[in-house]
């Protein structure tokens, strides 16, 4: 699994945005950063709350100059049909199949053939800068993702739970 | 072949539950009494003394058997409804499990993802659909497999007895011990014949005659037996008297 201050690798998939398919090109994403998240499939009972979670902070993340992408080892169609399901999803659903980008970013399950539920943030060279994988069965926090990413843009030091308006760590802190 | 509508088909299955009590109730009533009546018929030479003691094994094999068939099905029951019970209430607190589950089940059946989910989102409507078909799809649960203690119990006994009386019937009417023996076995063979044909019949099976020929092999070979045995321990018989 790639760890933060590894290069992601750039990846050009067919994807479904706004009921239609297209392509999604990492570098054609121009925002600062990109939340890529994985989920296991479309058409699951778990993955809904996460993909139409993500779709409710959708304005959030791009407040946050953050684009989100999701990515699941299933087909363009399959992604357009399961986006009509959950009423329409703003960000473009990426289709993995054959899990090669899962695989780059090591987060497929062999055994199963499907992607891990993982979250990476990258940031605007693209390098990871956060990642997180959860259980298959358990459905990751789209409040948490938000959180990170706001604190990721403020370039300064954290402390647990950092929210905005919360002050920061000493300046000539590291860690 | 006669077809039947689902809800006598559903019927037929429930009743047919009790099917395993009643060919293993007659097979053993049959084999048990033959077994005794040919054993002690090598080591005892007085007819009653042996029509005594097949009539005594026959009450404590049926009574044996009614009892442990009813606490069989009842221990089985009680074991499968406090499982079921689990796996209603994780339903109840996380019905997701459930549909994934049950959603896993469908697609391994043939359905592709998208349709077993819109099945499983369509029983989803109703709680109970859901959960009876995610307990025949995910456990493998079926209601006939709950059983009812108390008819197998009785079916059991009764077959026992149903069993016994093939070969203790003719050996009770017919005075000569050697020609009630063999009519014993003769209908002894008989009973076990018609089991197994019945059997096959039931399984709709093409070869009911290798399932009804199965049955009287094993007959023949526990008469065969027993009475070897019986001749076998008669001189421990003779030098204890």
């Amino acid at each position: 699994m790639l760890k933060p201050g590894d290069q992601a690798p750039d990846f050009d998939l067919p994807s479904a945005v706004a009921g239609r398919a297209t392509r999604t090109r990492l570098r054609d994403i121009k925002t600062e950063l990109v939340v890529l998240f994985f989920y296991p499939h479309d058409f699951s009972f778990v993955c809904p709350t996460e993909v139409a979670g993500f779709n409710h902070a959708l304005a959030e993340f791009q407040a946050e100059q953050s684009a989100v992408l999701g990515v699941s080892v299933d087909s363009v169609d399959s992604h357009i049909r399961w986006a009509e399901e959950l009423g329409g999803i703003g960000y473009p659903l990426l289709a993995d199949e054959g899990g090669k980008l899962a695989s780059a970013f090591g987060v497929l399950d062999d055994r199963e053939h499907v992607a891990l539920r993982a979250t990476f943030i990258l940031d605007p060279k693209r390098v990871v800068t956060y990642a997180l994988a959860s259980p298959i069965n358990v459905g990751r926090s789209i409040p948490e993702t938000l959180r990170v990413v706001r604190a990721i843009r403020t370039g300064r030091l954290c402390p647990a739970d950092w929210e905005p308006g919360v002050a920061f760590g000493p300046n000539e802190l590291k860690y | 072949m006669l077809t039947l509508d689902p809800s006598e088909q559903k019927r037929l299955f429930e009743r047919l539950s009790s099917i395993r009590e009643l060919v293993f109730g007659i097979q053993d009533g049959v084999l048990t009494t033959a077994g005794v009546l040919f054993g002690l018929s090598g080591a005892v030479s007085d007819r009653s003394q042996v029509i005594l003691a097949a009539l005594a094994s026959t009450a404590a094999g049926a009574l044996s058997m009614a009892a442990g068939a009813y606490l069989g099905t009842r221990a089985e029951a009680e074991v499968l409804k406090g499982e079921l019970e689990r796996a209603r209430e994780q339903a109840r607190e996380r019905p997701y499990i459930v549909q994934e589950g049950l959603l896993r089940e469908l697609a391994k059946e043939g359905l592709d993802r998208e349709a077993a989910y819109r099945v499983v989102k369509l029983l989803s409507a109703s709680p109970r659909a859901l959960l009876t078909t995610a307990e025949q799809k995910m456990y493998g649960y079926g209601g006939a497999m709950m059983g009812n203690a108390a008819l197998d119990g009785l079916v059991m006994g009764v077959a026992f007895v149903a069993g016994a009386l093939f070969p203790l019937v003719p050996f009770f009417l017919i005075p000569s011990k050697d020609l009630g023996l063999t009519v014993a076995l003769g209908a002894t063979a008989l009973a076990l014949f018609s089991v197994g044909y019945f059997q096959g019949w039931l399984a709709h099976s093409r070869q009911r005659w290798r399932s009804a020929v199965r049955f009287v092999t094993i007959a023949i070979g526990a008469a065969v037996a027993g009475y070897l045995i019986g001749m076998a321990i008669s001189p421990l018989g003779a030098s204890a008297g």
